[in-house]
């Protein structure tokens, strides 16, 4: 930022997504709302290639080229500086990705990272919850945040507002085409393949949360906005709309019966937005049904207003405390899925963010660090799952291929990694997804692993009896001292055991004292 | 065009007849003795050139239609072949009524006031011996008389140019008589002005040369001579095909205008029909579309005596437009930051745009102009100033239309001018004419961007901004800026049509907006409500829309249309359009302005348009509707609107059976003339705003103009 931090910047956010490619270009100045300054979109069928062929073709990626020079130039008429650009599933999946973004890096000079679903989530909820600020739908007990993109649909559960539970599947209204090939389809025949998957997988998601419960469904998405912009007969979609259950039925009910061209016709739109009209409505639908909703909140919050949110907050996704939470929530969720034993995850946790805490000066690590810690340490045993034996190794892959809401992947890695370091070997060179990390995050792996074995040590009987700790540097050793509920020999032993990468990290051996005694 | 439903063709007016009816509305004032004389001569010389223009363009299309066997009635129910038949016969009426007007009331009253057009044979020897070293010095050298024979063809001559065409004795050894062509130079003055004790007086060029022709076919027999002319289809078709860019496109289009079809023929009455069916034979025209005229070919040359200095007695009193800034205020942008400012033109001046551009052009923080160009006047300061801010480095965006009918080839002129400054230039959007009038400023304040939008109804032209009303919005109103913004990148290409906030756009979605807006009246009246809808327009030929106008009617909406020109709706038919009336107003200033006005239960909405309600608006061309949201802003708007069907002078009411009757107007009704009205009106309220800046302390943010 420039000396003159009052002046708004102006900013740029791109989105490139399964259907077009999206810009806005914004003005952001700290502690200041947002104003949009101008928005573009570009109908780009990057979905149709990906989803059916697995590469981004030559002339789609033309087509994508073309309509990011135009952008360059309306992003230059501004003399924008800061631009941050998103590729979503389309471009995730595609094998070309990589080649196809150094391309287009080449030709407009815009630099798209490729994000995850879980930072797709993060921004999709940092918008969400701004768009609706004091609505009633966020406070509900239990929410359910959708959004039904080309690519994928993304789910996040809310507990009383904040995120408990978050899933990104592959529900996507482009996907949804051209993985039925739907094309070559009667109509009526193309309604039940839609019908019948979706159903698949929202039974899949209702396994895995509660959305019986459910009490209010916020929906975000240009498809549901256009439904919205046509049940309540306005003009624009602007704002959060409030539709009741049975009319959005009735819409869904009219859409299903017009094909393509009957959409078109009926609501004069593009070809291209008629064709994911119906399979985006039938996958909210589908989703309501689950739920005990009576209406359906339609939100014009989006994965951009999300991006731009981020930018406003000085140092990105750092220092959101109430995002902490949301990270351990999912982290959590995961836990469940493998069935952890949750007193015994949170309890290491515990000990093991203390730990980092009386380090500090010692290790150098960030607030972020401590918080992949904790996530780590409430997961490590999830390996279990797969099977005792050589647990530590399930846990690796199994947190590797795992969501965590709000976590980058390179984050998701070092999580993954640390898990798999909380006992057995110690890190070495021919351990294929620990050299895979960088440099960077081998360190950071490593010291936090160091910590995690020891605090998991602490826990070894499961039966959470170290109270709390302290650790302070004595004259030539580490001192340990704990507050204990009950007989901790065994934790003792166990740590004992257990400090070798600690010492090798931290230098000096450790010596365990109980608070109030002599070892 | 034949509408997709079916429909009842005696509810709709033919639109070729519709303009014709208009074409003889300008003419009523050009015969009107009570419209100043010179006035009057300019009337007849815009009639005379409205309807080469027709010609051109409409019916060639109708030749064209006939000629390509089609036979699918319009709305109307006429096929082509009937509509051809209908507008010959009423052009050939049309064309002799103006004849004789020119030639028996007006030459001779402003040969009274000294103003005289003179034949050859009314010069004394000391006249003649002037212009015969006058065509010695400054014609002979430029002419080139072509002799046409086996050998040689028919030239290629250029649509409305003016021909002398010669009949020639037969060669020795031969036995017909032989057609020579002699070319009226375009480039010099159609008048020249000899010296005479009082007055103005004027021998016509082609005259001139007439009178020497044994000059230029020495040794042969002259058997006798007629001035000609051709107007040949100037309908612009193009091929989109072979990758060629617009202006391509457009240069090539021009060339093949040259050589296009004849679509009439001009002669003199007093030609032989020997000579009239050689020239028709030679030119392929049918006797149906040969015009034979008494009296000077060509009427535009009355032009030449309406610009002539002086002679303001015979002229309208002048109405110069107002100057809606006060005080001291020189900075548009400051003025702009305190309010949106809504002018209307020609009764105010507009200078307000003019500045604004200026000062974009030099402004260092200013980051970029975009701006549509339609019709342009030639030495435009705006262009001068898009120029001037491209050249220093501002992001400059021009959409210039380059196929806005008959002023191509000066388009392409300063479209090239703009370019090689630096501007980014688009020539147009394949398949649609963008006919939107906006610009947009994007300036970079201490407190961010902000953004200058100028949207109106008349094109960006200073000089037929003192000629045409048409209302212009100034504001920086954050919504219309984004809406404005997403419009250029619409236009150029960057993005796909948006949702606007705002704007409504043609042909993405004016149409069902409009369609949408006389249902909503029409729902309310059918529930019982009150429903109204006023609206001015140029041209109403859109069967939806005049079908919705019609159910709009029959549900019991009172509608009000003010429309200059072609009207394809009948008002008044029992049942059908009770409700509805039309009124068309002709005066000094041409009626340019589309203002749209719904009742909408008493939460009225105005709205200011660059389209009629014309097919082709709604679906061929990049059009912009905006709303008129200040309180005092719409009531100026709909003052104006309002005004119009209060005329007692100048409006002429349409009929069920598609005539025009000016109002019986009530004995004791004040006499009402709509533009002087307005113009009354802009000068007392600028009058006032001035006085009170005047006498009071000048706030340092003023928030309105006052009393607009």
């Amino acid at each position: 930022m420039t000396a003159d931090t009052l002046a708004p910047e102006a900013v740029a956010v791109l989105d490139m997504g399964a259907s077009a490619v999206r810009l806005v270009i914004a003005e952001v100045a700290a502690g200041r709302s947002i104003r949009v300054v101008e928005e573009a979109s570009r109908g780009v069928l990057l979905g149709r290639d990906t989803f059916s062929g697995g590469v981004i073709r030559p002339k789609t990626a033309d087509a994508t080229f073309a309509a990011l020079e135009g952008f360059r130039h309306i992003i230059d008429t501004y003399k924008v500086q800061r631009i941050c650009a998103v590729a979503t599933s389309a471009v995730r999946e595609a094998r070309n990705s990589e080649l196809f973004l150094d391309r287009v890096r080449g030709r407009t000079g815009l630099a798209f990272d490729i994000i995850n679903e879980a930072e797709e989530s993060r921004l999709v909820y940092l918008a969400a919850r701004d768009a609706l600020r004091g609505h009633a739908a966020l406070r509900g007990a239990w929410t359910l945040l959708v959004e039904v993109g080309g690519g994928s649909t993304s789910l996040m559960l809310l507990r009383r507002g904040r995120p408990n539970r978050s899933g990104v599947y592959a529900l996507g209204a482009v996907r949804l085409r051209q993985v039925l090939d739907l094309r070559r389809h009667t109509h009526e025949l193309q309604v039940a393949l839609l019908k019948r998957s979706i159903a698949n997988v929202v039974e899949e998601i209702a396994v895995s949360m509660p959305l019986e419960r459910v009490t209010q469904v916020v929906a975000i998405g240009g498809d549901v906005r256009l439904a919205a912009a046509q049940i309540l007969e306005q003009e624009d979609d602007d704002g959060v709309h409030e539709i009741p259950g049975e009319k959005f039925l009735a819409f869904c009910d009219e859409v299903e019966r017009l094909d393509d061209d009957g959409l078109v016709n009926r609501f004069r739109l593009p070809v291209a937005d008629a064709e994911t009209l119906l399979p985006a409505l039938l996958v909210y639908r589908a989703l309501l049904a689950q739920t005990a909703a009576r209406q359906i909140v339609v939100s014009d919050a989006s994965l951009r207003a999300g991006m731009l949110l981020d930018l406003l907050q000085p140092g990105g996704r750092l220092g959101a405390d109430d995002f902490e939470g949301q990270v351990l929530a999912s982290a959590e969720a995961v836990g469940h899925r493998f069935r952890f034993d949750r007193a015994h995850g949170h309890h290491v946790a515990m000990l093991a963010t203390r730990l980092f805490d009386d380090l500090r000066d010692e290790h150098g690590l960030s607030k972020r660090d401590r918080l992949l810690l904790q996530t780590a340490s409430i997961l490590h045993d999830v390996g279990i799952y797969v099977s005792l034996r050589a647990h530590h190794k399930h846990s690796q892959y199994l947190l590797a291929a795992s969501q965590i809401f709000g976590l980058s992947d390179d984050e998701t890695a070092v999580v993954s990694n640390i898990a798999r370091y909380h006992r057995g070997r110690s890190p070495q060179q021919s351990h294929l997804p620990y050299v895979a990390l960088d440099r960077g995050d081998r360190i950071r792996v490593t010291k936090l692993a160091a910590i995690l074995r020891l605090a998991n040590a602490l826990d070894a009987e499961h039966l959470q009896k170290v109270r709390d700790l302290r650790l302070a540097r004595g004259e030539a050793s580490w001192v340990l001292e704990v507050d204990s509920a009950g007989d901790i020999t065994m934790e003792q032993m166990a740590a004992k055991a257990r400090t070798d990468l600690f010492t090798e990290v931290f230098g000096r051996q450790l010596v365990i004292r109980l608070a109030g005694g002599i070892p | 065009m034949t509408p997709a439903h079916p429909h009842d063709t005696s509810l709709f007016i033919n639109r070729e007849l519709s303009w014709l009816a208009f074409n003889e509305r300008v003419l009523e004032e050009a015969v009107d003795s009570k419209t100043p004389l010179l006035e009057r001569v300019k009337f007849a010389a815009i009639a005379a050139s409205n309807l080469d223009e027709f010609f051109m363009v409409r019916v060639a299309g109708l030749q064209q239609a006939v000629e390509d066997g089609e036979t699918s009635p319009d709305l109307s129910g006429l096929t082509p072949s009937q509509q051809l038949d209908a507008v010959r016969v009423r052009s050939q009426a049309f064309v002799a009524a103006l004849y004789r007007l020119v030639t028996a009331e007006l030459l001779p009253a402003l040969a009274s006031h000294g103003i005289r057009l003179l034949a050859y044979s009314d010069l004394n020897d000391s006249q003649r011996k002037a212009l015969g070293a006058f065509f010695a010095e400054a014609v002979l050298p430029v002419l080139t008389p072509l002799a046409i024979d086996v050998s040689r063809p028919f030239p290629l001559l250029s649509s409305l140019s003016l021909n002398v065409a010669v009949l020639l004795g037969a060669a020795p050894a031969e036995s017909d008589c032989r057609l020579a062509i002699v070319q009226v130079p375009a480039g010099l003055a159609r008048l020249v002005r000899i010296a005479v004790a009082d007055g103005a007086a004027f021998v016509p060029l082609e005259e001139i040369i007439r009178a020497h022709l044994p000059q230029l076919f020495p040794g042969q027999t002259i058997l006798q001579s007629t001035m000609m002319r051709l107007a040949r289809d100037a309908e612009m078709e193009f091929d989109d095909e072979g990758g060629r860019t617009q202006l391509e496109l457009v240069e090539r289009e021009l060339k093949r205008r040259r050589r296009s079809d004849v679509v009439r023929l001009e002669l003199e009455a007093s030609s032989s029909p020997e000579l009239v069916e050689l020239i028709a034979d030679q030119v392929a025209v049918t006797p149906a579309d040969t015009f034979a005229v008494q009296g000077p070919i060509d009427l535009r040359v009355l032009m030449g005596l309406v610009e002539l200095p002086g002679f303001q007695e015979l002229r309208d009193s002048p109405l110069p437009p107002v100057d809606v800034l006060t005080g001291e205020q020189t900075d548009i942008f400051a003025i702009l930051d305190d309010q949106d400012l809504l002018l209307h033109h020609p009764y105010e001046c507009y200078d307000p745009v003019v500045a604004l551009l200026a000062q974009a052009a030099d402004d260092p923080d200013v980051l970029a102009i975009k701006q549509t160009l339609y019709r342009t006047s030639g030495g435009s300061a705006l262009i001068a100033s898009l120029q001037r801010a491209a050249e220093r480095n501002k992001q400059v965006t021009v959409i210039v239309e380059l196929t806005a009918r008959f002023d191509e080839e000066r388009n392409i002129r300063w479209a090239r001018a703009l370019e090689e400054a630096g501007a980014h230039v688009i020539y147009g959007v394949r398949g649609y004419k963008v006919h939107a009038k906006m610009c947009l400023i994007v300036k970079r304040t201490p407190q961010g961007l902000r953004r200058y939008v100028h949207l109106g109804t008349g094109n960006y032209n200073e000089k037929t901004a003192r000629q045409y009303t048409d209302f212009g919005l100034l504001t920086t109103s954050q919504a219309i800026a984004e809406d404005a913004s997403a419009f250029f990148s619409t236009l150029t290409g960057y993005s796909d049509p948006p949702r606007f906030k705002k704007l409504t756009m043609a042909p993405t979605g004016l149409r069902q907006r409009l369609l949408k807006l006389i249902d909503r009246e029409r729902r309310r009246a059918a529930a019982g409500q009150e429903g109204e809808i006023t609206a001015k327009v140029n041209s109403l030929i859109d069967d939806e829309i005049i079908e919705a106008l019609y159910a709009a009617s029959r549900a019991g909406v009172r509608i009000r249309l003010n429309v200059r020109g072609i009207c394809a709706l009948r008002p008044g038919v029992p049942g059908v359009s009770d409700h509805i009336e039309v009124v068309s107003v002709i005066d000094r200033f041409l009626e340019h302005s589309r203002i749209y006005y719904f009742f909408n239960g008493g939460d009225e909405d105005v709205y200011l348009a660059s389209a009629d309600w014309m097919t082709r608006n709604l679906d061929k061309r990049a059009e912009l509707m905006f709303p008129i949201e200040q309180p005092e802003h719409k009531v100026k708007v709909l003052d104006a609107l309002r005004a119009m069907f209060r005329d007692t002078e100048k409006s002429r009411w349409l009929q069920a059976d598609g005539t025009y009757c000016r109002r019986t107007a009530h004995a004791d009704e004040p006499r009402f003339r709509v533009q002087e009205a307005l113009h009354e009106q802009a000068r007392r309220t600028a009058a006032m705003a001035r006085e009170r800046t005047g006498v009071t302390f000048k706030p340092k943010s003023p928030r309105r103009l006052e009393g607009a």
